[in-house]
């Protein structure tokens, strides 16, 4: 009897087991070693991987049948005040992703069936007082939770399978500083990094490391005047107002225990000083650490190695901006990083300048960078007083913006939008303000302006990132403000400023396929494969900083277009 | 406590070089007290906005912070409409400046007193084509 009994018992415990091991294919940990690995069927970080290539290994999508690709499924996160500017992220066919106010989603990737959703309370009243906000770049992954920035200066760490809050510190004092988060963190070897906004704002710019299992904070790092020696490189009392932050995340190179991160630039913007800017003006010297790449300890954020890339930035042109592609060429290992002012600057594994090239056309804020030293030639000082003969190239949105590139391994290209277009500007002695909330500190008023002698457009080029040789481009009537993605299929995607998505072949550049979103696109695109089956997830919905700038100086499409809208929107083939 | 005949003891010449010492002393203090004033007010223009009875420039508050969305010093459209020529009424703008648009405009209303805002609304009443 007892025997008989025990078969039926022993179906159900497989059963039961059966069941376990499903949901624990859901909940895979995340962790450094995976994200290094960067799985062909996930996108465990913004940058695809830590060599942030934001490039997919997925082939089933390719030249010869992207004809079909068709519209798999939509998520709409609501409340997209400012669009939708996010990176998804993928884990064993969950995708996560954010909406505006830090609205944290997890989709089934096959169907985008919510699984969790998490909402945080905000403080309105300080959000009701910033400028750049409230819209959210994405999340981080790992230890089985999932990590989000919130404009009022908290990291929120959420877990990965109810979307129940595991911890919820608070960073930075936004209440007072006027700036909060509003990147994607960086999650590696145990710790949440995340970089605060800066630049624009009288505070010192943090970038902070956060223990991922307890949300304790592990170290800090003030890109403005954080050492002694950099101390010194701001004349009289501009550190304490001096701008800076990390608002995009960088990198971890694992081989170095070190965190890659680029840094945002000085405040004010623009300085009165004349070619004196060493003794003279707003905040004399060269402003370390702002606009600058930076390489830190993981383990205690102490400073290692950095380049400044553009000393005394007297132009807005942030280092924040740029993704740290780390390749190999020649048996030499790299890391190409494009600077906001339309340069690309090639740097070993400890930051040392090997190259720098030019991505941008219209670029007067200097003569040239020295390719060999980084050095900046020529460059453009200027008076309190009026710029307008030449306008100063590039705008303040810069040759390159946060939309981030890609580099396929397969063609060995670099595929990067640039940004044509200058700018007047009549720049004025200001003050800083940090009492009884930091306000801006622009420094001039301004306006977009074509270049000398010609148009304002964007371009998609695919360059050699090392020697930044063209082997095609393909212009926009607008730049383009999404980010690129290629894949093993030999296409190169990209999300455009008027609605469509297209791709093109990845060695020639012909397009072979495209589709009207509706809205346009200022946020991430990735790709990943559930159950066999490949998609492509890109956000669109306009409205960010930059976009606003489109309606009223190119009218058309974007005086229609909505500021407080958009959508994910999944493809596959049909 | 002093000796009673210490002041007593002053012929007239040392009285007067002690009446020249104090005016040196009380000058030598004013100028000293001057030059520290000046440093609290240079380095509290350097961190706080400007008090109400002082001047209120509000060209410069434009290139610090109204300019970076309102282009050209408020003449042109850029990520903020053009405020030059605007059509919008007095309280409109005054209610704009306090409370803001939501994802458009920041809130000035803990920033600026109601005065300043007067001041900020005739700017850009004032406001003309830039010459040349």
């Amino acid at each position: 009897m007892k025997k008989r009994s025990s078969y039926p018992v022993v179906f159900v415990a497989l059963s039961i087991s059966a069941t376990l091991a499903a949901s624990s294919t859901f909940a895979q940990t995340v962790d450094t070693a995976r994200i290094e690995a960067a799985g062909q069927n996930d996108w465990l970080t913004y940058h695809g991987s830590y060599k942030s290539h934001h490039y997919s290994p997925l082939a089933q999508v390719n030249t010869t049948n992207v004809g079909n690709l068709g519209v798999a499924w939509m998520h709409i996160p609501g409340k997209s005040t400012r669009g939708v500017q996010s990176m998804p992220l993928v884990a064993d066919g969950v995708l996560y992703y954010t909406g505006s106010y830090s609205r944290t989603f997890a989709l089934n990737g096959a169907t985008g069936e919510v699984l969790w959703s998490y909402f945080p309370e905000l403080d309105e009243v300080l959000v009701a007082r910033q400028t750049h906000s409230p819209y959210n770049r994405g999340v981080a992954l790992g230890e089985g939770k999932v990590y989000v920035g919130t404009v009022d200066g908290r990291l929120i760490a959420l877990d990965a399978k109810t979307g129940k809050v595991a911890w919820d510190t608070k960073l930075i004092d936004s209440q007072k500083l006027t700036v909060g988060f509003t990147g994607a963190p960086l999650y590696a070897k145990g710790m949440v990094i995340i970089g605060s906004q800066g630049g624009e704002w009288p505070g010192r710019g943090p970038i902070f490391a956060v223990d991922a299992a307890t949300g304790k904070k592990k170290w800090e790092f003030l890109t403005v005047a954080g050492t002694e020696e950099a101390m010194k490189t701001w004349g009289g009392d501009s550190w304490r107002t001096g701008g800076g932050g990390g608002w995009m995340p960088g990198t971890y190179d694992s081989e170095t225990n070190t965190i890659l991160w680029g840094t945002a630039n000085p405040a004010p913007l623009y300085d009165w000083s004349g070619p004196d800017f060493k003794t003279q003006g707003a905040r004399p010297g060269d402003n370390l650490y702002t606009t600058s790449v930076i390489g830190l300890d993981i383990d205690t954020g102490k400073l290692k190695f950095y380049h400044q890339e553009l000393p005394h930035d007297a132009w807005d042109f942030d280092s924040s901006v740029g993704e740290f592609v780390m390749l190999e060429r020649d048996g030499q290992k790299l890391v190409v990083h494009p600077n906001k002012g339309g340069f690309v600057f090639v740097y070993d594994r400890n930051l040392g300048v090997k190259n720098v090239w030019r991505l941008v056309q219209n670029i007067n804020f200097v003569k040239d960078i020295d390719p060999k030293t980084g050095a900046l030639i020529g460059r453009r000082d200027f008076p309190a007083g009026k710029v307008t003969e030449p306008p100063l190239c590039p705008f303040i949105g810069g040759g390159i913006s946060w939309n981030a590139g890609s580099y396929s391994p397969k063609t060995g290209l670099y595929y990067k939008i640039g940004q044509e277009w200058c700018m007047t500007l009549d720049i004025q002695k200001t003050t800083p303000v940090t009492t009884p909330q930091a306000q801006l500190n622009i420094g001039a008023d301004f306006k977009m302006a074509p270049p000398p002698g010609g148009e304002i457009y964007g371009h998609l080029d695919a360059r050699d990132p090392v020697t930044g040789a063209k082997k095609w481009e393909i212009r926009y009537p607008e730049p383009p403000l999404g980010s690129v993605l290629s894949t093993a299929g030999n296409l190169v995607f990209v999300p455009d400023s008027r609605g469509t998505i297209h791709a093109y072949d990845a060695e020639t550049g012909t397009e072979l396929w495209n589709h009207n979103n509706g809205t346009g696109h200022q946020g991430g695109i990735v790709s990943y494969s559930v159950g066999g089956k490949q998609y492509i997830a890109v956000v669109a919905g306009f409205g960010g900083m930059l976009a606003d700038e489109y309606a009223p100086n190119f009218g058309g499409v974007y005086k229609s277009m909505p500021r407080d809208d958009g959508a994910l929107v999944v493809f596959s083939l049909k | 406590m002093l000796p009673v005949d210490w002041l007593g003891g002053f012929r007239e010449m040392e009285l007067d070089v002690l009446k020249l010492h104090l005016k040196k002393i009380a000058l030598l203090s004013a100028v000293l007290g001057a030059s520290l004033a000046w440093a609290e007010l240079v380095r509290a223009q350097s961190a706080s906005p400007a008090p109400d009875n002082e001047a209120f420039d509000v060209e410069q508050v434009f290139a610090g912070t109204c300019g970076f969305c309102h282009s050209d010093g408020g003449r042109a459209a850029g990520k903020g409409p053009q405020l030059m020529n605007s059509p919008r009424d007095d309280d409109f703008l005054r209610n704009r400046i306090k409370h803001g648009k939501q994802g458009a405009m920041p809130a000035f209303d803990g920033a600026f007193t109601d005065a300043q805002i007067d001041q900020m609304i005739k700017f850009i009443r004032a406001l003309k084509p830039r010459e040349g």
